[in-house]
């Protein structure tokens, strides 16, 4: 085998560090939020990173966003990644996960040849992993989650999936999916020559409804059949700090006690 | 797809307003440029009060009123002097546009986007460590154990300047050299900037303020209006807020936007940013000793290029037009074949010619005026005793001569005193 032809998904999210609740309504305030590229997209890159130094081939870096999400190929293709897809278009927007993934396995099928597709194994944003699964059932594939390490043999790939209390091995047929589990491989810094490269040769494709042609009853928010019945705000729990000084070990105890006593978390 | 050079015609260190100034004039007159920003993106390092003067971005930039991110254009300067619950202002409206107030990442941002469109490469996220060097003459720079050649780079890496100390063509900054700026900028209601500050569509006002802002200690503080928002903060000198200040910083600004007579304009409002950033002070012990070498040119606040006045400051227009004179030396240099030290020492002549070095020569003394602790103590607490004398009054009326000689005594000055400072800030200002 020559390689492997890898796919990388990711999503641009904001930064939820820096992202507040208006109280009003329940949605976030995306108003001058930076974003970034799902951090745990990055263990996914890392990941398809140390495939391609072992076996050689190409990682492909998609994704299905507004076009500020540019910035985010840019980021990966500073990590190494060699080129990037950006899928963008009106008709896209307000999708659901089954509306994204619907759009991506049409992204996918553009590409000549693909091997495997790795992504994270959830985003910072909605945390559904709906999608990795979603996607390998478009394009009937077989996928395994919470991937930590992957290895060929004779054309298939195996690989440890963690559980709670277990490690399974599985060996599957390619193409397939995978999802990094997260926080397994920290990425590595980007480096002055790979972001020379991407700044000046800019890899990235742009794929809009002009080339899919889908039918746009079936992506972005009519093609989504996912409804928000509810937001609740949940309001901040007000803290208090009180700091227990010049007491013996034995009274500090009983005036903590007292204390969660008088709040009514102990009886 | 265009190809990777082997060399750059040109490499500069930060994408703030002096860099991409250099970077935009290059691209234009056809130079491969390359830019290293530290930082995220263009702008995410920069910090200002929150006004520039317009004059020289429009000379760099010909459609710059069209499109850059201009907030407000300032019509209304006010000067106000702090003395317990006591303010004393000086209010000057005008209507003309010599500055706007905007924030300094959108600045930036357009600024870099302007030398990207031209042809500039802009490359974030990646930090530049160190010159590379052939003997005395430059020759590209490093970013870890990565480098990048080029004919000749431009130092505009701001008031860290932690590239020219590792090349030991600076010392490290000491504290008596440069001030600390802290600012917040808070989200207020349309009606506040219509009502408390009586700004009008597109009006904004530039504030500084002295005298209890700094508790005493040498700075003072500033208020610019935005397009909905206020930017709040104060500039103190770093040694005697080393020495004197006995408080977190940022509290002396919460202290400022609760001020009894400040506090209606932040009322309601909330938080959107927090910055803190080093100023150049001590513009003449900053400079470095040559502003072009071989194969290098430095500008921006990583040159000094700053000027404090008290009442305003200039450092992005300095910053972006020395980056801009940067750009022509280059091209220059490039005519009379080659970027040696003697031939960009072009730079030097343009600087010297410009409003840049005339300024910072005419007010090189003002740094000076700033140790003088009564400008931040005796003075606004006289000018607040003066005002409560003629204006608060119950029955008699006094003497305007005898109140401000009254007034001084009260705050521990006499005649004398009056005298020679007042011969000092004739002086330097």
């Amino acid at each position: 085998m020559m390689g492997l032809n890898i796919v990388l998904l990711f999503k641009y999210v904001p930064n939820t560090n820096t992202v507040n609740v208006d109280p009003n309504t329940g949605t976030l305030v995306r108003e001058g939020v930076p974003s970034v590229v799902n951090p745990h997209d990055l263990d996914a890159a890392e990941f398809a990173l140390e495939l391609r130094e072992k076996y050689g081939g190409k990682i492909t870096a998609m994704i299905m966003a507004p076009p500020n999400a540019t910035k985010g190929i840019e980021f990966l293709l500073g990590m190494g990644v060699d080129d990037g897809v950006l899928i963008t278009d009106r008709a896209y927007g307000g999708a659901d996960t089954l509306a994204t993934s619907y759009v991506l396995a049409a992204g996918i099928k553009t590409l000549e040849h693909y091997d495997l597709i790795i992504t994270g194994q959830e985003t910072l944003d909605s945390s559904t992993a709906h999608i990795g699964a979603q996607l390998a059932s478009w394009l009937k594939i077989p996928y395994v989650y919470y991937v930590t390490e992957a290895s060929l043999d004779n054309g298939a790939l195996v690989v440890n999936r963690q559980l709670e209390s277990c490690t399974e091995k599985y060996k599957v047929k390619l193409p397939a999916l995978i999802t990094v589990l997260m926080h397994s491989h920290p990425p590595r810094p980007i480096t002055l020559e790979n972001k020379l490269r991407a700044v000046i040769k800019k890899p990235v494709m742009m794929l809009t409804n002009n080339e899919l042609k889908l039918n746009i009853q079936c992506t972005g928010l009519r093609g989504s059949p996912t409804v928000v019945a509810k937001t609740e705000f949940v309001s901040k729990i007000p803290r208090k700090k009180e700091i227990i000084k010049d007491k013996s070990p034995q009274e500090a105890a009983a005036w903590l006690i007292s204390k969660l006593k008088d709040e009514g978390f102990l009886n | 797809m265009a190809e990777i050079p082997d060399k750059f015609d040109a490499i500069v260190i930060g994408a703030g307003p002096a860099g991409s100034a250099s970077a935009y004039y290059l691209a234009t007159k056809g130079f491969k440029v390359l830019v290293l920003e530290r930082g995220r993106s263009p702008g995410s390092k920069n910090v200002f009060g929150g006004r520039v003067y317009v004059a020289p971005l429009k000379e760099i930039f010909p459609d710059f009123e069209k499109s850059a991110p201009i907030h407000r254009w300032v019509t209304r300067e006010r000067m106000s002097f702090m003395h317990g619950n006591e303010l004393v202002s000086l209010d000057y409206e005008g209507n003309d546009h010599k500055s706007f107030t905007t924030y300094l990442s959108q600045l930036a941002a357009w600024m870099a986007l302007k030398a990207e469109s031209a042809g500039a490469s802009i490359v974030s996220d990646i930090t530049v460590t160190g010159l590379l060097k052939e003997g005395d003459k430059v020759i590209g720079i490093k970013a870890g154990n990565e480098s990048v050649k080029a004919d000749v780079v431009i130092d505009a890496e701001g008031v860290n300047r932690l590239v020219l100390e590792s090349t030991g063509l600076v010392q490290a900054l000491k504290p008596s050299q440069v001030a600390l700026g802290v600012k917040e900028v808070v989200k207020v209601n349309p009606e506040v900037l219509a009502n408390e500050f009586g700004l009008g569509e597109g009006e904004g006002m530039a504030w500084s303020l002295m005298g209890d802002v700094t508790s005493g200690l040498p700075g003072g503080g500033f208020i610019y209006t935005n397009k909905d928002s206020v930017s709040i903060g104060l500039v103190m000198l770093l040694d005697s807020a080393i020495s004197g200040a006995n408080d977190e910083v940022y509290k002396y600004v919460e202290r400022l936007k609760t001020h009894p007579k400040l506090s209606k304009y932040f009322k309601d409002s909330r938080i959107m940013e927090y910055s803190a950033h080093l100023i150049p002070e001590d513009v003449s012990s900053l400079m470095p000793p040559r502003l072009a070498y071989d194969g290098l040119l430095i500008s921006g606040d990583a040159a000094g290029f700053l000027l404090n006045l008290g009442y305003t400051y200039r450092g992005v227009d300095f910053a972006a037009y020395s980056g801009y004179l940067a750009g022509k030396a280059i091209e220059q240099a490039h005519g009379l074949g080659g970027m040696s030290a003697a031939n960009l020492l072009v730079y030097t002549k343009l600087l010297d010619q410009s409003f840049i070095m005339k300024n910072l020569k005419r007010f090189s003394g003002t740094h000076k005026l700033m140790r003088n602790r009564r400008l931040f103590t005796a003075y606004p607490a006289m000018m607040a005793s003066l005002m409560r004398h003629i204006y608060s009054l119950d029955y008699e009326s006094q003497k305007m001569f005898n109140t401000v000689l009254g007034s001084a005594k009260e705050n521990g000055m006499g005649p004398f005193t009056l005298l020679t400072d007042g011969i000092e800030v004739m002086r330097y200002l």
